[in-house]
């Protein structure tokens, strides 16, 4: 290959090709986190990564088709019933009250958006019985206020959080893999006041105390693999607080500091 | 709230019964396994009824988005090291014989697909060599690179050149 052929690849891709190589599944690592985490911040990103991926779905017409064994719907039908037989789960929350203007917005947010979808039905047979399909049980997936999803089929989906620090632009972000048990924390942006630290915690849904996600190093994106007893916590909807406390987080034995911001975990 | 529950599951059965021989030869292109495809197919439409709300009509077609969904699954489920097999060549996925044949409303859309190809025929050989394998059978850079016995930094530069390539003809066919 030629010497041109090798010109330092880092440098010379924009947004549209790493969305591009998001979307075929080159990306490993460090790469792939941050991907997965824009994918949630970035609606610019998302867009593009949906550009690539209407452009490569036709690709899987050559996949060819199979038929499953019966039982695959079986299962399908009763890990559904198992759900929605459980009972909601009321969650003692022991974070800061839930926004609840924040929590409704949501909710209306996806009924417009169903809505929507009910417009799109206008396509050949399977798809528009697809589309119709998806309109009429969309509704009742939106998360009930007051209530957190139960992360007990929480897949191999990331969660993410965006949380905002006080007034001003900035966003911390958190992306957690499931698969991995890695976190990683982005405070890009964030700068040290020299007096105090922020440490991010972990509210779990069960009730149980706070599980320190450890201190935020601002400026920096940080990569940790949390421990088993964390992770398991890690679930769609779950609160995140982010507390200011001492230089080196929060002393042994005593009461965090106070909450300056906070955020949810999503599923993306 | 039974009968409202009775509707949900109705209506996953429906798009399960229009789409799952497309989403599982997807799963079992990428997979190479019968029972890991179909656990992987399981797990596609379990998502998807949990979180029917991550659809978004504005990006795609319903059958658009559940494929792409489905070969997302498979990849995350070939990544975590489960499967030995991985993704059969072209030859193998070929239809078994009980299998329904893709349906015509099952194809996503045949004209973009034969825009993709016509664009992807501009590209140096081994740029539509490997992209291609990394949308087939869900290998990384780094696994291209070992198939293709090249340095990350060599790979990367191929697929990249071919994927601005790709997406200059692409946005003009637009």
């Amino acid at each position: 290959m030629s010497g041109q052929d090798d010109l330092n690849p880092m440098e010379e891709r924009d947004d549209k090709i790493v969305a591009a190589e998001y979307a075929l599944g080159l990306l490993e690592g460090e790469e792939l986190l941050t991907a997965r985490g824009r994918l949630a911040h970035d609606a610019t990103f998302a867009d593009r990564k949906a550009w690539w991926d209407n452009w490569f779905a036709p690709w899987t017409d050559e996949m060819g088709a199979m038929e499953p064994s019966e039982e695959v719907w079986q299962r399908i039908n009763s890990r559904v019933n198992a759900a929605l037989d459980a009972p909601p789960s009321a969650v003692p929350f022991a974070g800061p009250v839930v926004n609840d203007l924040e929590t409704s917005d949501t909710v209306v947010d996806l009924r417009s958006r169903i809505r929507r979808w009910q417009w799109t039905a206008g396509l050949t047979s399977a798809a528009a019985a697809v589309a119709l399909a998806f309109a009429a049980f969309g509704p009742n997936t939106v998360p009930q206020t007051g209530t957190t999803e139960t992360p007990q089929f929480a897949a191999a989906d990331p969660l993410v959080a965006s949380i905002p620090i006080g007034e001003t632009q900035l966003r911390l972000g958190v992306t957690f893999l499931p698969d991995s048990d890695e976190m990683l924390v982005s405070a890009s942006g964030l700068t040290a006041d020299g007096v105090h630290d922020h440490e991010l915690w972990l509210v779990p849904a069960d009730g149980s105390e706070l599980q320190s996600l450890g201190v935020v190093v601002p400026g920096e994106e940080r990569k940790v693999e949390l421990p088993a007893d964390i992770a398991r916590n890690m679930g769609d909807g779950v609160e995140l607080v982010l507390t200011r406390e001492p230089l080196g987080g929060k002393p042994d034995g005593e009461d965090a500091g106070p909450v300056v911001a906070q955020g949810a975990l999503s599923q993306v | 709230m039974a009968r409202l529950a009775a509707g949900d599951s109705d209506a996953l059965e429906e798009i399960y019964q229009a789409t799952r021989v497309k989403l599982f030869g997807i799963c079992f292109r990428i997979l190479g396994d019968r029972k890991e495809a179909e656990d992987a197919l399981q797990d596609v439409y379990v998502n998807l009824w949990q979180r029917a709300d991550r659809y978004d009509p504005e990006r795609a077609s319903p059958i658009s988005w559940l494929a792409t969904f489905a070969r997302n699954r498979a990849i995350d489920r070939l990544r975590t090291g489960k499967v030995r097999g991985g993704a059969v060549p072209v030859e193998e996925a070929a239809p078994l014989p009980d299998e329904t044949p893709l349906a015509d409303a099952l194809l996503i859309d045949a004209e973009r697909n034969a825009q993709i190809h016509t664009c992807l025929n501009t590209l140096d050989e081994k740029a539509q060599k490997y992209i291609r394998s990394a949308f087939f059978e869900g290998n990384t850079y780094a696994q291209l690179a070992e198939k293709a016995d090249v340095p990350l930094g060599t790979m990367k530069s191929w697929i990249r050149r071919g994927l601005m390539r790709l997406r200059a003809c692409l946005e003009a066919s637009e």
